[in-house]
């Protein structure tokens, strides 16, 4: 359970970058799109089912991913949490959820005050810090033979 | 070891706290493979009188609710639909779906008052195919929702719909099973009912918009249409459909031009406009006039050249307010003597839908299927509030009605009355709309940017008394959204 806990943590954080990349991937294919091939971006296309630019499947796993699959994966860490006898374990899985349900709703929300994104991406890195630095200090403590690791 | 096994047990309780609301969740928002959307939801009746909603038994079939079977079709034809790849007019190669060889399929015309009959023949799509008659008030049997109005037609079947041509106007034909997938790839037209006695001095265009695998598109075509060749001074209107699941922009360069119907009724007494945008919501459709030699400019899409034409200008930043243009005239009911108030309030959640977890658009708070059944009876006047607070603009489509727009935000409407059958609600706004109950039978209520549709952001209006025989689901397969 220990294992599958930080396995969970560094999955969350790599989610975090795959999150990352694929939205900003996006943005660089519609400019692309824009700027050498004269698209045009409007309603209509966006709303459209395949609007047909390099990146377009960022936009699209950006919003699978964050509003389904990375809540899934910070739920399991919760559950695993309750198991996993890491100290603070709970309190920092519990922490990860509020952040995550912040994220989501941020993230929405910027649909209508675009510059909520900002704290949107500053939430991100909340979240890829506390993920990541949670399974990296789990390995030291592993390593340590005074650390709690021990049964 | 007494602690080890409460510690366990501490783990498996906070398991279930976290675990147990989300199954119970999950297993409410799963569907039975075939149902009545008569069961969907709970019944709201608006302040009005709870009528027994009857079920299969007595009252009125929706079948039953057809157009004068013993009178003659004055326009006739047959559409056939297929499932192919084919090619846009401008020559790009497109896998779709086409309604007699092509996408958009024929324009069916009509004058005032004749009865249309159209025979459907799907040829080769696979889910089975309907067509809706989109803002035409046609009668319930005819207006082609599959699993509501009737089964989806499969390979090999065929189908007839009749309805007489009442109001003149600008409206659509398109598939309403799997829509989100088959209006899409094509599955769609234009349908125009003309008066008795059209103005001879007007010119007559259509200019469907389409976007064809992110291609968009002039009737059905990508880049620069041939110029409408007529001479300086004629005036042309310019019938603009918007098929796609979001708004387009409508304007011309370098002339004015006047707002002359929307969603297929006319505005009363449109002033010229310059420097202003048309949002026109997806579904929906605005007929503007212009005098050549113009251009009227359709967004991404394109522009219609009018005669010389004119240099495009960049896209106006001020909107038309549709609230207040044109001049008031007498409604043919009074909303003030409303018999029913209904509140559609759309928001977005975490839950589940068809046992999915997301963030789904909620109706008063409830996910999909747990949605209200909006019930009134005939002759009712209703009242409708429609609000949005889900962060995204729905364009919400009322089958079989079309309602005036009373208010919007609380500022009332001054303008021409405002007909729609397709109306963008943009996030964080409210309107007022106002209908009379006079088509009975069971009609969607839904967004027109159709994937939400099929992501739950669907209701019913029902006339009490009617017995609904058909099924989402079942042998047919049906699936409206």
């Amino acid at each position: 359970m220990r294992t599958a806990f930080r396995v969970l943590m560094y999955l969350l954080a790599a989610e975090v970058l795959v999150q990352g990349m694929a939205i900003a991937y996006a943005l660089a294919g519609m400019g692309h799109w824009v700027d050498q091939d004269g698209g045009v971006v409007d309603k209509a296309l966006f709303d459209s089912d395949n609007p047909d630019f390099p990146g377009v499947g960022g936009f699209m796993a950006h919003g699978m991913n964050g509003t389904m699959i990375i809540p899934i994966l910070v739920l399991l860490l919760l559950i695993v949490s309750f198991f996993a006898k890491v100290p603070g374990g709970t309190k920092t899985a519990g922490i990860l959820v509020g952040l995550v349900v912040l994220q989501v709703f941020l993230g929405i929300f910027a649909h209508e005050v675009p510059y909520v994104i900002m704290l949107h991406v500053l939430n991100a890195f909340a979240i890829f810090s506390v993920a990541a630095l949670t399974a990296h200090r789990m390995g030291g403590a592993d390593r340590d033979p005074g650390g709690v690791a021990t049964v | 070891m007494i602690r080890e096994r409460r510690r366990l047990l501490l783990a498996l309780t906070a398991t279930a706290v976290v675990v147990a609301p989300l199954a119970w969740t999950w297993n409410g928002s799963r569907l039975p493979s075939t149902y009545s959307v008569m069961d969907m939801g709970y019944a709201d009746y608006g302040g009005g009188p709870e009528s027994m909603t009857q079920h299969d038994t007595m009252g009125r079939s929706v079948a039953d609710l057809t157009a004068d079977p013993s009178r003659k079709a004055d326009v006739s034809l047959t559409l056939t639909t297929r499932k192919e790849r084919f090619r846009l007019a401008s020559g790009e190669g497109v896998d779709g779906y086409t309604v007699n060889g092509s996408s958009p399929g024929p324009t069916i015309r009509a004058v005032e008052g004749q009865l249309v009959e159209v025979r459907l023949v799907n040829e080769s799509v696979p889910d089975g195919v309907t067509l809706h008659w989109h803002g035409v008030d046609v009668p319930n049997a005819e207006d082609g929702v599959a699993g509501v109005t009737q089964d989806a037609i499969r390979v090999g079947e065929s189908h007839t719909y009749r309805f007489v041509a009442e109001q003149v106007g600008t409206y659509w034909y398109h598939s309403h099973q799997v829509s989100h997938r088959q209006v899409q790839r094509g599955l769609l037209g234009a349908l125009v009912i003309t008066p008795k006695h059209p103005d001879p001095m007007v010119r007559d265009e259509i200019a469907l918009l389409h976007i064809y695998n992110g291609r968009q598109t002039v009737n059905g075509r990508q880049g620069a249409l041939a110029p409408v060749d007529v001479p300086a001074g004629t005036r042309v209107r310019v019938r603009v459909i918007n098929t796609d699941n979001g708004a387009a922009s409508v304007w011309s360069s370098g002339s004015p031009y006047k707002v002359v119907a929307i969603d297929g009724y006319d505005v009363n007494a449109p002033t010229p406009l310059t420097d202003r945008v048309v949002r026109l919501t997806a579904g929906g459709r605005v007929d503007v006039e212009v005098v050549a030699p113009a251009r009227v400019d359709l967004g991404g899409s394109g522009a219609i050249v009018i005669g010389a034409g004119a240099p495009g200008t960049r896209q106006p930043r001020q909107q038309v307010d549709l609230l207040s243009y044109g001049s008031p005239a007498a409604l043919p009911f009074d909303p003030a003597k409303a018999t029913r108030r209904f509140d559609y309030s759309i928001g977005r959640r975490p839950g589940f839908v068809h046992g999915r977890p997301g963030l789904w658009w909620s109706i008063n708070g409830h996910l999909f299927p747990d949605v209200p059944m909006y019930v009134v009876e005939e002759g009712d006047v209703v009242r409708m509030t429609i609000e949005n607070h889900s962060r995204d603009v729905h364009p919400m489509h009322l089958h079989g009605h079309h309602a005036v727009v009373l208010s919007r935000d609380g500022v009332k409407a001054t303008g021409s009355p405002w007909w729609v059958d397709s109306l963008d609600v943009a996030s964080g706004h409210e309107y007022e709309i106002a209908f009379l109950a006079d088509n009975p039978g069971v009609w969607m209520d839904h967004c027109h940017n159709l994937p939400h549709a099929s992501q739950g952001l669907v209701a019913h209006l029902m006339y009490a008394g009617i017995t609904e025989p058909f099924r989402v689901g079942g042998q047919a397969d049906n699936a409206p959204e």
